[in-house]
């Protein structure tokens, strides 16, 4: 029985196996160009077992920066804006979804806009705000602007707007007040919403370059994609195994944290729906 | 239990936000920031950083800042975001063809007063004509050239000796490389293992503009003022790029800049046009013999710059900006130019810097680090205008599709020359 089970899931197996087969790929050709000496790296043939090893390359990437410190920064960043939108998110979002007041389809036309302006346009303008609050070169400076969020807000109040009003009438009678509701009923089964989200914002926030590079002089406050650009040269191209080396270095954090919760990411997408 | 987790991280965020932790730090007498990109591989981070040290302690009322700022795009977006919110930078190094873009901004002083005061008045004379040129607009020297380049050509002496090839001669002209170029394209078939000769993308604007040079040509004039894109000279090097790369089929009509010294090193093609900043990477990385030469001429040999120069901004007081001075004029000097030569792959700025004792045992070494600074009589500053990112699309744009027979290359340049007129004119 399991036998044939297993085989009619074959197929399924090998288109799946194939397609993540591609996107390992170029994740394995990172790990191993990054253990390889320069000489080693643009040979005629593809090589993929790096030989002779150098592991010099990371000991290299950490001497040229301090890519500790710029660890620490990113995640302090990260979590920070993270932590952050998830009020201002929900808040904004319950008061769309489940409130009525004047005014409101412009307010959130407005929300909406912020999602459409090209965020170089506001870089001026939030410099300057940064300068007059003497927050230039802080950690801070990089979180600031990103603290609400138009798309996080829109995608939220659509998971609100999706769930029963009867829940919420319900409630009412049992006495249970706006934020009650909210905190008891509305983020539990919006969960997958707020996990999604939550993803998105790391990882978009992980790979910020331009912004945190703009606002930011030194290095003790600098985050891991400018250490990383310190690789990427325009004139003269790449030292190809040290910034595969940094690459890896830079995206490991990420993949360590999906797999660590991977299965609360799919739980939490299963065990959505009306559950009271 | 989840809940509380939640709970604890929306608690955590409140308080980061309320948490401003200004970087507040001691104040020297005078304290410049200088902003730097960093172009070409290597520790040039740490080479800055070595620099400024060394010139704070050797000047004890000031110290510099360097703060990396990304490459030469991303610098210049944080040069100008400061400047625009007041802040500026006190020094800073942006790529050479943005000198219109900061004069139109008011963002730099000129610096004649203090250059003609240097080193007993020698100093400017002694900097190569070709990297003085993008300094001088309008009559005045607005900056310094610090981290140079220029196109060179690289050839692989092994994969010439394989095709009957004299190993020892690259091509001198545009017909020889032709031929070369096609004994050198080795196909399978319908697939071409290796190519002949590769034009580099990404900047093949910049090599174009060499191309333009040998026939003679031009295409925007140093004062940003008049265009020359449907010269015949102009028309003549594309066509020459389409015969290449479209009906010969010798070279790629696409590639980028970062990928072709790879390609170089891995014999995907036997020669390469690229900048002079490379060839430490080829030095390091390939396993074959190779020869650096002049771009291969049509009517006379030519190039043009690359790179980016020093500046000082204007909206800071006159005692910062003399500040800044002195460590433009000693970042400068023939022993500084010289080392950072050496340790970035730059061609050495000044005449002086190859006399000076560690660069002159280098290049008895390695005597390919001297083709570039021999090119240089026969080179000219970078064009510059308004909007430059702007007229730099347009022009690869036109490239492309006539490389790909899509436009015949008369009819691209005169594009080219259209669209460019209606930027500078704007």
């Amino acid at each position: 029985m399991a036998l044939r089970k297993r085989l009619a899931h074959l197929p399924t197996h090998l288109v799946l196996g194939s397609i993540s087969l591609v996107a390992v790929t170029p994740y394995l050709w990172l790990l191993s160009t990054s253990l390889k000496f320069p000489k080693e790296v643009f040979t005629p043939t593809p090589r993929w077992i790096p030989w002779p090893v150098n592991f010099g390359n990371y000991a290299e990437v950490f001497d040229r920066a301090p890519f500790g410190v710029f660890l620490v920064n990113t995640v302090l960043v990260v979590t920070g804006i993270l932590a952050v939108q998830l009020v201002t998110i929900t808040l904004a979002a319950y008061v769309f979804a489940r409130r009525t007041f004047r005014g409101q389809s412009l307010l959130f036309g407005l929300f909406l806009i912020q999602m459409m302006i090209p965020i170089h346009a506001t870089f001026v303008p939030n410099f300057l705000t940064l300068r007059n609050l003497d927050l230039l070169n802080t950690r801070v400076a990089m979180m600031l602007p990103f603290f609400a969020s138009g798309y996080g807000t829109f995608l939220l109040r659509q998971a609100f707007r999706q769930i029963p009003q009867d829940l919420e009438d319900a409630a009412v009678i049992d006495g249970c007040g706006g934020l009650r509701f909210l905190w008891h009923v509305l983020v539990p089964l919006a969960r997958p919403t707020l996990v999604a989200f939550g993803l998105i914002s790391l990882v978009s926030h992980w790979n910020d370059y331009l912004w945190p590079l703009i606002v930011t002089d030194t290095p003790d406050v600098r985050t891991l994609t400018i250490g990383l650009g310190m690789f990427v040269q325009q004139e003269s191209g790449a030292d190809w195994t040290l910034l595969m080396a940094a690459t890896a270095f830079v995206t490991a954090p990420l993949m360590v944290i999906f797999l660590i919760f991977q299965r609360k990411f799919i739980e939490s997408f299963m065990f959505s729906g009306l559950k009271g | 239990m989840r809940r509380q987790w939640l709970a604890g991280l929306m608690a955590l965020g409140l308080a980061l936000a309320l948490l401003a932790g200004g970087v507040e730090a001691q104040q020297k007498l005078i304290r410049l920031t200088f902003y730097y990109p960093v172009g070409v591989a290597g520790p040039l981070a740490k080479v800055i950083g070595e620099m400024t040290d060394k010139f704070n302690k050797e000047h004890p009322g000031i110290e510099v800042v360097p703060v990396y700022s990304g490459d030469y795009d991303p610098t210049l977006q944080k040069v100008q975001t400061a400047v625009m919110a007041g802040n500026p930078p006190d020094i800073f190094i942006v790529e050479i063809s943005e000198l219109p873009t900061l004069l139109a901004m008011n963002a730099i002083i000129p610096l004649d007063e203090y250059v003609k005061k240097a080193e007993g008045g020698k100093y400017w004379e002694d900097f190569f004509p070709a990297f003085r040129e993008n300094s001088v607009v309008r009559g005045k020297t607005w900056w310094i050239p610090f981290q140079r380049s220029t196109p060179v050509f690289y050839w692989n002496k092994e994969l010439f000796k394989k095709a009957g090839l004299d190993p020892e001669k690259p091509p001198q002209t545009w017909a020889e490389l032709k031929e070369m170029a096609k004994k050198l394209t080795v196909r399978e078939g319908n697939e071409i293992k290796q190519w002949g000769v590769t034009v580099s993308g990404g900047w093949n604007d910049w090599l174009f503009e060499a191309f333009v040079r040998q026939s003679g040509g031009w295409l925007i004039n140093p004062e940003g003022t008049k265009v020359n894109f449907a010269s015949k000279e102009a028309v003549e090097a594309l066509e020459f790029w389409v015969e290449l790369m479209h009906k010969e089929k010798v070279g790629p009509p696409h590639s980028t800049w970062g990928s072709t010294p790879p390609d170089f090193v891995a014999q995907r093609t036997a020669m390469l046009y690229h900048s002079t900043g490379i060839l430490t990477f080829l030095r390091n990385s390939a396993k074959f013999d190779f020869g650096v030469a002049f771009m291969p001429k049509n009517r006379t040999f030519g190039a043009e710059v690359g790179g980016g120069n020093l500046a000082i901004a204007r909206k800071i007081p006159k005692e910062r900006q003399d500040a800044a001075w002195k460590f433009i004029e000693w970042m400068t000097s023939s022993e500084n130019a010289a080392a950072w030569s050496l340790a970035s792959g730059y061609v050495a700025t000044r005449k002086s810097a190859y006399d000076v004792a560690a660069m002159k045992e280098f290049l008895a070494k390695d005597s390919r680090y001297l083709v570039a600074r021999e090119q240089l009589q026969y080179a000219f500053g970078k064009m510059m205008a308004p909007n430059f990112q702007k007229i730099r699309e347009i022009l690869k744009k036109q490239l492309d599709d006539a490389v790909d027979g899509k436009v015949p290359p008369k009819e691209a340049m005169q594009t080219v020359q259209k669209q460019v007129e209606a930027v500078i004119k704007r």
